[in-house]
């Protein structure tokens, strides 16, 4: 058995048989794969145990650990306590043009918070789950960083 | 010239002279007439090339620039404003008897909607000037549109009356954002549609060449991914038809230099005019591929008053040539943008590949502007031959850091139907639908190239490691120095 384990989303995956990696250009992480006739272009970058592999052009973040760092992420896992209040996150810097939540408003699940725009585009947050809105931390016309925190649901 | 956050983008060092016109936000730079005039003044420029996108439909600046004792490089300032507004260019369209997407050629004014009947029993009797009678004849579903609008921006389905009511505040919001102009109007929802384009070059002594059409079908959020041409749907008999309605789209108005008349084609080979872009497009790139033409070039030459010669009059098309627009977009993720920085940047090379871009590894990418990195192309003798070099191509470009659209473009490739060249607009939300899920064969080459990156970090440079079990977690001597410096660096860890 391998001393390494890699996960990608949450199960455990082999290493795929058949296939061969050669490094075309190891610091930068670029690779090839081939398996008989087959051949791909792969770009492997990370460290430590978080490593993303590009493949025909969708990354694939995978987890790289041995028997220690598994026995301690397990552990972590089992002491994390159950859904709580949830922090909403600017997923990428923007300008709040709207907000359509209102404080201390009950929302379901896939209720529009508010709408922030960025990349010339009007993307709606909506809510991951059903709560109440304990605190909008915004106001329109502000400009939002990447994962500053929006607004808390609980 | 560049905002703040383009000091150090590629463009400015390979200027000559690179002049600063503001902050980063675009209306302060990029949209700001008055600073870009001052840089006109300040570079003692002879002439402006608006590029696509910010100022380059606007009539505004156009005239701006004239007045500033410079040549605008594009169809007058008046020809612009008459295209500028959907609506005015529908009206004289139709007029010129080329077909119009059926709906409405006045603006859907505030509280119409309200009192409207969306009985779809026919047109009826339309008092002239009662926008939200003429809604009775469009029916749903229908598109509802940004009169300034343009380029797919400022445009969004609805169903039904109620939806209508339900968007109309945040379309207008949006359209008076983005063109200043919160007017909107509909039209009839032609489905399955093809969107295709003809590009125009005219001089200013009266020649028009019509430089064939594009294939502009493989579209999110009805804004373009992919282009091609020739466009597999149109044959020579419907190719006359396109051709003669964008002489005559020209004809409405006193044009020259570089424009592109935009038509849906339903699936009996029907065309509609959509708009007519007073600009060079994104994907000019395809139609000089097969046309063997340098359009931007022939731009400057026809606004210093050269006139079109042979070479662009009696041009014939040679071979296919497709575009795959490369954004910081997340393909599984509804095509939503992406920040970041590009980490690495490896673009194919060789024969028939053409890649304009204006990525920078290492440079964070900016919010403000839109997410388009890079336009790869490629020419080949026929489509097959070109959807092969595509293929390879994309197995060859690498762009570390952040999620791009190329899974699509690789997905896509593949798609039986963009492959038979039998596709409309739906294509993505139809056949795309978030992508496919990994297949195990995916997951186990990733599994082994992490763990084989992971661990070769301890080991030695340049070997091979196969799949299997326990083979890739093998550690392996090795004497480099390159290893040892990795080992020390796991070992402080």
């Amino acid at each position: 058995m391998s001393d390494w384990e890699a996960r990608i989303g949450d199960r455990e995956v082999s290493s795929a048989a058949g296939w061969t990696v050669e490094w075309l250009d190891r610091s930068a992480g670029i690779g090839r794969a081939t398996r008989g006739e087959e051949a791909l272009t792969i770009l492997v970058e990370g460290s430590g145990t978080e490593w993303t592999v590009t493949l025909r052009g969708r990354r694939i973040p995978v987890i790289v650990r041995n028997w220690r760092e598994r026995v301690l992420a397990e552990a972590d896992v089992a002491s994390a306590g159950h859904a709580g209040p949830v922090e909403i996150r600017a997923t990428l810097p923007g300008l709040v043009v709207a907000i359509e939540a209102s404080d201390g408003a009950s929302v379901a699940e896939g209720d529009p918070l508010l709408t922030i725009e960025a990349m010339k585009m009007q993307n709606e947050v909506r809510a991951p789950r059903a709560g109440r809105v304990a605190s909008i931390g915004v106001a329109v016309g502000e400009t939002v960083a990447g994962g500053q925190v929006l607004l808390r649901l609980e | 010239m560049y905002s703040d956050a383009d000091a150090a983008a590629p463009h400015v060092a390979l200027a000559d002279v690179a002049i600063r016109i503001g902050p980063a936000p675009a209306r302060e730079s990029y949209l700001n007439i008055a600073s870009l005039i001052d840089a006109v003044h300040g570079s003692g420029a002879q002439a402006v090339h608006p590029g696509y996108g910010f100022l380059s439909e606007s009539a505004a600046f156009a005239r701006a620039v004239e007045e500033a004792g410079a040549t605008f490089v594009g169809p007058p300032a008046a020809t612009q404003e008459a295209l500028g507004n959907k609506l005015a260019a529908r009206r004289a369209v139709a007029d010129a008897g080329v077909p119009i997407v059926p709906g409405l050629i006045v603006p859907l004014e505030a509280g119409q909607v309200e009192r409207v009947s969306t009985d779809d029993s026919g047109p009826g009797e339309v008092p002239p000037g009662d926008a939200a009678l003429g809604m009775a004849a469009v029916g749903y579903p229908a598109m509802l549109k940004a009169a300034a609008g343009g380029g797919g921006r400022g445009m969004r389905r609805v169903d039904s009356h109620k939806e209508l009511a339900r968007v109309m505040t945040a379309a207008r919001r949006e359209a008076a954002a983005a063109f200043g102009d919160g007017a909107l109007y509909l039209e009839r929802l032609i489905s399955p549609a093809r969107h295709v384009e003809v590009q125009l070059l005219g001089d200013q002594h009266g020649a028009l060449a019509v430089l064939g059409e594009r294939e502009c079908s493989v579209q999110r959020r009805h804004q373009k991914l992919v282009e091609e041409t020739p466009s597999p749907a149109v044959t020579p008999t419907i190719r006359d038809a396109l051709f003669a309605s964008a002489r005559r789209v020209a004809a409405t108005v006193d044009f020259h230099n570089a424009a592109t008349v935009e038509f849906l084609l339903d699936a009996e080979g029907n065309h509609y005019f959509l708009e007519m872009n007073t600009r060079l497009q994104v994907e000019h790139g395809v139609t000089e591929l097969v046309m063997g033409l340098d359009i931007v070039a022939w731009q400057i030459r026809v606004a210093a008053g050269e006139r079109l010669d042979d070479s662009v009059l009696g041009v014939e098309p040679r071979g296919h040539a497709i575009e795959a627009r490369v954004y910081a977009e997340d393909p599984y993720r509804d095509f939503q943008p992406v920040g970041g920085t590009v980490t690495t940047w490896r673009p194919p090379e060789g024969p028939g590949i053409r890649v304009d871009g204006a990525v920078q590894a290492g440079r964070p990418l900016t919010p403000e502007y839109d997410p388009l990195l890079a336009k790869l192309m490629v020419h080949a003798a026929d489509r097959p031959a070109a959807l092969g070099r595509l293929r390879r191509a994309l197995d060859e470009c690498l762009i570390g850091g952040l999620q791009t659209d190329l899974g699509f473009h690789r997905w896509l490739v593949d798609d039986d139907a963009f492959a038979a060249g039998a596709y409309d607009t739906g294509l993505v939300s139809e056949r795309w639908r978030g992508g496919p899920a990994l297949k195990p064969d995916e997951l186990g080459l990733a599994a082994l190239a992490a763990i084989a990156a992971r661990t070769e970090a301890l080991g030695t440079r340049g070997m091979a490691v196969s799949g299997g079990r326990g083979a890739a977690g093998r550690r392996r001597a090795g004497d480099s120095a390159w290893a040892q410096l990795a080992r020390d660096e796991a070992v402080d860890r």
